[in-house]
């Protein structure tokens, strides 16, 4: 902002961390200026990048078309919100300063959206391999990535749909129904039926999304996962998962570390297969990462950064027209966007709920909200619950939980999908999702 | 158009749409399967023994009016050999508890069951209408709250009896839940859910038949059972975060009717997530009682209000987060730990830095629990809660008389 440095008493509100400059900003109710607000947020988002490039060693030299000897290679989930895209906007910064310093890149990385508006294809078969996006098809999503290909033009970006679904999968259906914007659904007789239903795509959206996520990361060779989660957002996360009976995934959804689900392209799902953790050629293979560099970041401190770096427009999302539009698929694919101003009860997913309360929290409580994402990352991943993996989510199953909670309420035999060879369960948290 | 028929009895004409799944029931129908799912609760649970002297904590609201009537059904049906007594408390404030205290009253004739009025002189030396004379209305709200949590214990204790019983329903606890994941407490977390509080060292202990039993069926069953009970608010009651986790849980249910149970499914299975619960936690083979938990966490209990003090609350849990993020560089700490924690295969959680102090959320520390020095009561500090808050008063007593 200013030129030259200034005296700090000629400011009339200076900037409580480098006292030189006048505060234009309220951070964390410190006034501060523009360049360590801007500061601040890297070197959050930076903190996690150091810790994460300890705990993948580079990878091991001529894996055929593995990444080149000695580099990192992360994926990070674009679902052109504000947060991944002020991630995006950092780990380019990162990489631009580490190669203006003569050193290497600290790592390669490829970036994906997954777009719900683009046809699921149809099961192919397991050799093949990384699906390919299709490239005759252009939707919103895909032309909408060409700003950030000429913005970072250093990295890689791909549009893909998401996986497709178990070929016996109950949850088939409701994958049609994805695609079609919220306004298609009011034929539906029942509103709270139509309710329901809203919620539950949402959710299977969400989670086919983070494995679509982790296949792609399996796929191009990467060691990690990043996702443009705020603590915001995790909260939301944390409250949203408790609601939908996810209680037990919340540890592998809320912390860092091995992403503890299944990857494998159609589903992962038999008990055995599951076992193995990922697509199962390489049993011993390291598993996938999952990292949230932002979650040191309020939402709202990452709006201020788009806007003051200036890539607000870049970001989709901050469009309410673009609402139930393939965009929806909240938290998991690291959007940003706070909730659309007015959204009818009926389409509300559980998502929108948390996002709307924890909106107003963010604004007058931010450490409460900061506390909660602190708090559950305390969670322990119960590794050996006894269950195999869920068939849909690709989280490990809850034999001890689910036995309890059917002698408590009384139950009947869980729900399982497919059959034969492929069958296998599904977690509480699907179970409700897949109930129609 | 014809009516649609009962799903159960496939005979009768379908009256209500359950709430907890929108099954489509005959009046009849709802009333015994209502009846049948607290029956299986209190079985799977083995809640009762023979023989046993339970109290029933009556306040004359929906929940305990129809805890008290299922139970006298589901006692003579089942031949539980159940003593039952009703027991109330009288906060002493002036006009607020005649109304409530006349439903009791009628509530007792009608089951033919005893009842027991005990007041908060009795049992502290102060009514609350006392305690707002010495301290005046800011704070109060501490004292009764406390002194709530404790007086039907002190009572059960006064007659003799070791085993009270609450109405507390399934939307209580998802909204305990949802309070405990916003206010960061994992220690309360991990106790919320459980049916049983108190262990085997507390004198008296409390359980929730109703725990999976949702509001808005104890609203239709006293309903079409035609109870007689009285819709109170209490005056004195806000507790930290509740009403805001109260508001979601409303919302949550109506977007998805089961959500209320599915908080309390993650709410019981956080609980094994708790570290320092885990080793105790593979909680399949330890049947009944899953996690004890302290009674004084138990939900407060009256609670109509609506978020009143949240505001307040949340200022001041807000500002004292800040204050050990100052203090302590609380981020740094945790994201060096969990990297280890990471590396190690996430075995190693005992390792997390524990915060120390009197935060509001104290992390996962495990409280020892023990009984206090003066009353007896369990409390996880020598002197409990309420005799430190009696301490203060008296003192304030003997100050005026002089
Ligand atoms: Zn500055
Ligand atoms: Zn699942
Ligand atoms: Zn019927
Ligand atoms: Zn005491």
């Amino acid at each position: 902002m200013e030129a030259e440095p200034v005296v700090a008493g000629s400011l009339t509100r200076p900037c409580v961390k480098c006292h030189a400059q006048e505060a234009t900003l309220d951070s964390r109710s410190q006034p501060v200026c523009r360049d360590c607000f801007t500061k601040f947020i890297a070197t959050k988002c930076i903190k996690q990048i150091g810790i994460l490039g300890k705990e993948t060693r580079p990878p091991p030299s001529a894996t055929g078309s593995g990444p080149a000897q000695g580099t990192r290679r992360y994926l990070l989930g674009l679902s052109l919100g504000v947060s991944s895209t002020v991630l995006l906007h950092l780990l380019n910064e990162n990489v631009e300063f580490q190669l203006a310093r003569g050193r290497n890149a600290p790592f390669d990385l490829v970036v994906v959206h997954i777009d719900h508006t683009q046809p699921t294809t149809t099961p192919t078969p397991p050799s093949t391999g990384p699906h390919q996006p299709n490239p005759t098809t252009t939707t919103p999503a895909s032309r909408a990535l060409d700003p950030y290909r000429r913005r970072y033009p250093r990295f890689t970006f791909h549009c893909i749909p998401p996986l497709p679904s178990h070929p016996y999968h109950p949850a088939a259906p409701h994958l049609d129904s994805l695609n079609s914007s919220s306004s298609s659904s009011s034929s539906s007789s029942s509103s709270s039926a139509a309710a329901s239903a809203a919620a539950s795509r949402t959710d299977i959206r969400r989670l086919l999304t983070r494995r679509a996520l982790l296949a792609a990361a399996r796929a191009h060779g990467c060691q990690a996962l990043l996702l443009g989660h705020s603590t915001t957002a995790l909260a939301e996360l944390t409250l949203a998962e408790a609601a939908k009976g996810r209680g037990f995934a919340l540890p592998w959804l809320v912390r860092d570390g091995p992403a503890g689900v299944a990857v494998g392209g159609s589903g992962g799902g038999s008990e055995e297969s599951g076992r193995a953790e990922e697509s199962g050629n390489e049993a011993n293979e390291v598993p996938v990462l999952v990292y949230h560099p932002l979650r040191d970041a309020l939402r709202k401190e990452l709006v201020t950064y788009a806007d003051l770096v200036g890539i607000a427009d870049l970001v989709a999302d901050r469009h309410p027209s673009h609402q139930g539009n393939g965009n929806r698929n909240g938290t998991a694919n690291g959007t940003a966007n706070g909730p659309a101003a007015v959204v009818s009860h009926r389409d509300l997913s559980i998502e929108d709920v948390m996002a709307r309360y924890f909106a107003d929290v963010e604004e007058n409580y931010p450490s409460v909200v900061a506390n909660v994402a602190r708090t559950t990352g305390k969670l322990v991943r119960l590794e050996d619950a006894g269950g195999g993996r869920c068939g849909l989510c690709g989280l490990p199953l809850d034999e001890g939980g689910d036995e309890r909670w059917r002698g408590e309420l009384g139950l009947g035999a869980p729900a399982r999908i497919g059959n034969g060879e492929r069958e296998s369960r599904l977690c509480y948290g699907c179970e409700r999702s897949t109930a129609g | 158009m014809a009516p649609a028929l009962c799903a159960n009895c496939k005979t009768e004409r379908a009256l209500i749409k359950r709430p907890k799944n929108h099954a489509k029931l005959c009046k009849g129908c709802f009333i015994k399967l209502f009846e049948d799912e607290v029956h299986h609760t209190i079985t799977s649970s083995q809640l009762f023994y023979p023989g046993e002297k339970v109290a029933i904590g009556a306040s004359g609201g929906k929940d305990s009016t129809v805890l008290a009537s299922v139970l006298k059904t589901l006692n003579e049906r089942h031949g539980y050999g159940l003593e039952l007594v009703l027991l109330s408390i009288d906060e002493g404030i002036k006009g607020y508890r005649d109304d409530s205290l006349e439903t009791v009253k009628r509530n007792a004739v009608q089951y033919g069951m005893p009842l027991k009025v005990v007041g908060y002189d009795e049992l502290y030396g102060w009514t609350m209408d006392q305690v707002v004379e010495a301290i005046g209305k800011k704070g109060n709200c501490t004292y009764c709250g406390v002194f709530r949590r404790q007086a039907l214990d002190r009572g059960a204790k006064m007659l003799g009896i070791k085993h009270v019983v609450t109405g507390h329903n399934a939307d209580d606890v998802a909204e305990t839940v949802l309070m405990n994941l916003l206010r960061g407490d994992l220690a309360r977390l991990s106790r919320s859910t459980s049916i049983v509080t108190g262990d085997s060292r507390s004198e008296v202990k409390r359980s929730k038949p109703l725990k999976y039993a949702y509001e808005k069926e104890i609203v239709l069953y006293a309903h079409y059972k035609k109870l007689d009970y009285f819709s109170t608010e209490c005056i004195y009651s806000p507790e930290a975060f509740r009403g805001s986790a109260r508001g979601l849980v409303k919302q949550l249910e109506r977007i998805r009717p089961t959500a209320i149970l599915d908080i309390v499914r993650s709410g019981e299975d956080m609980a094994r997530l708790v570290p320092g619960e885990t080793s105790s936690s593979c909680a399949c083979k330890g049947q009944t009682s899953a996690v004890m938990a302290l009674a004084e966490d138990d939900i407060g209990g009256c609670g109509s209000q609506t978020g009143r003090a949240r505001g307040d609350e949340m200022a001041a849990m807000d500002k004292q987060l800040r204050e050990n993020e100052a203090h302590e560089g609380l981020e740094i700490d945790v994201a060096k730990a969990m990297a280890k924690n990471q590396k190690d295969g996430g075995q190693k959680h005992r390792e997390l830095p524990l915060r120390s102090g009197d935060g509001p959320s104290k992390g996962f520390a495990r409280q020892v629990l023990r009984n206090c020095k003066r009353c007896g009561y369990m409390s996880s500090q020598e002197i409990c809660q309420a005799c430190m808050l009696l301490e203060g008063l008296n003192k304030n007593r003997a100050q005026i008389q002089i």
